[in-house]
């Protein structure tokens, strides 16, 4: 818990944090929250109801120009140019074996505009790599991740706690704002981008806001609590969160080597559009040398499963996991394993947790899926 | 802060009871690993020395090893705390025990209440 340590960074809300009591810890280079009062409460509140995250850590790029719809097509997996102004999607950029450098979020904001948000961990990495392909293509590229705070409103109550902080005059484009699409609102007086987007696996909002505004957003929000039992989230709830929905989490669940086919988002990949980074790696890859791939599990067995344990298959090493914990609304144990394509849903595995092997059954993905999102 | 005076207290958080030598974990402990989800301890029955690990305490996001406070067989576990490992988090000092072994008679270079509270304030 090194809450002195001088090389982390701060978002505009850390005193927020702990003033409301935040246990903050290092994560990807930034001080962040872990949890205000109990992980598995922060989780419930979000599931029940509303809870709120700041995710100012995130990155943003604008890319524009002429260029800018064939540039996004070279340098993201998905078909960044079936996205009409005001959609979104899930993506990823890949370097050429087809490893995923980062997975995005690819918003198109006009004809010639598009927003990209990035990890934290890989802001710097991301906007290198994207400035570097930029040059042969007629396009700007500007790393906008310090003006932007970033909010997360999640649960079944986000709409209405959003709907106390929206502009009037937005308010019905926000109740019929699709899912992954984004919009330009007055949030608490200031102009903000809100998509409807998360990593929780409930309906919910992330806001694009000024940095400057973020303190009086997060109190805005948080007013809301006697209407819709909004609660701030840590990083410990946002882990269980998008475990439970099988979000994949870089880092943990995939990194450079890994494959978009192998991560198990192989719906975001799109072979058929024209040529981009990384695309003639997967083609064959696709062809028959698939030899990993990432799968969710549920422990039968007493065991919290954890990033790095070693996975058995028919009694031999099949892969490892590679995000465990406590599953606070499925209930039990469980997560996500990389193992051998051989293995099939329904198969038994065994987990090795600290020398006892631990039983375990595969699952379908996601271990947990809200009823309307 | 929750420091009984007739407890002894390791280092690694660890309390032992004097004389019936029922071993636990500290309140402070119990707030530093958040939400505790699962907990193992050893059979009945064990030989441990002291500084041994006889367990772990698995909280949402780490897993925390514990330590022998002395050295003795091991004579009793708690099977609630076992069941329910949330109700260590409620109560710590009483039915939050962990194990019981067959003698406290060298938990006396331990650290007093006192001690312990200056050594957590400390760190």
């Amino acid at each position: 818990m090194s809450d002195t340590n001088t090389t982390s960074r701060k978002t505009p809300l850390y005193d927020e944090h702990k003033a409301a009591g935040a246990k903050v810890i290092e994560f990807g280079g930034w001080l962040m929250p872990v949890s205000y009062t109990s992980v598995l409460a922060e989780h419930k509140s979000v599931r029940e109801k509303c809870g709120i995250f700041d995710v100012s850590h995130m990155g943003e790029v604008r890319v524009k120009g002429p260029g800018a719809e064939n540039f996004m097509q070279h340098i993201t997996m998905n078909d960044a140019a079936k996205l009409k102004p005001g959609q979104g999607q899930y993506s990823a950029l890949l370097n050429e074996a087809g490893g995923m450098i980062d997975d995005l979020i690819v918003y198109r904001l006009g004809q010639d505009e598009y927003f990209i948000c990035v990890n934290a961990a890989n802001r710097s990495k991301d906007f290198d790599w994207i400035s570097k392909q930029a040059e042969s293509f007629n396009v700007t590229t500007t790393n906008e991740s310090d003006q932007w705070a970033q909010l997360a409103v999640q649960g079944p109550n986000s709409l209405l706690a959003m709907r106390a902080v929206v502009d009037p005059s937005h308010r019905h484009a926000l109740e019929e704002l699709p899912y992954t699409n984004v919009m330009r609102a007055k949030v608490s007086g200031r102009d903000c981008m809100v998509a409807r987007t998360g990593y929780t696996g409930e309906h919910g909002y992330e806001i694009y806001l000024p940095a400057d505004h973020a303190v009086t957003l997060w109190k805005s929000l948080l007013a809301t609590a006697p209407q819709t039992g909004i609660a701030p989230v840590g990083l410990g709830a946002r882990d269980t969160l998008r475990l439970e929905a099988c979000y994949l989490l870089y880092g943990n669940d995939m990194n450079d080597q890994t494959t978009p086919l192998e991560a198990g988002v192989a719906w975001a990949v799109k072979l058929n559009k024209p040529g981009f980074i990384g695309k003639d790696s997967l083609v064959k890859q696709k062809a028959g040398g698939q030899k990993q791939k990432i799968v969710a599990f549920k422990m039968r067995e007493d065991g919290i499963p954890r990033h790095g344990m070693t996975i058995y298959w028919r009694g031999e090493p099949a892969g490892f996991v590679t995000s465990g914990s406590v599953l606070p609304t499925v209930g039990g144990a469980g997560g996500m394993a990389m193992v051998s394509s051989s293995v099939q849903e329904n198969d038994e595995l065994e987990v090795d947790v600290r020398g006892k092997r631990k039983l375990a059954t595969v699952v379908k993905r996601p271990l947990y899926s809200a009823k309307t999102k | 802060m929750n420091i009984p005076n007739e407890l002894k207290y390791t280092k690694d958080h660890e309390w032992i009871s004097l004389p019936d030598a029922k071993i636990g974990v500290t309140a402070y402990a119990v707030e530093q690993l958040g939400d505790i989800v699962h907990i193992e301890l050893p059979e009945v029955g064990k030989e441990l020395k002291q500084g041994a690990s006889f367990g772990t305490i698995e909280s949402t996001k780490t897993v925390s090893d514990l330590y022998m406070p002395v050295s003795g067989k091991v004579t009793a576990v708690n099977q609630a705390v076992l069941k329910s490992p949330e109700s260590l988090q409620s109560d710590p000092y009483k039915n939050g025990w962990l194990i019981q072994v067959a003698s406290a008679a060298d938990a006396h270079d331990l650290m007093s209440a006192k001690d312990y509270e200056a050594f957590v304030t400390e760190h």
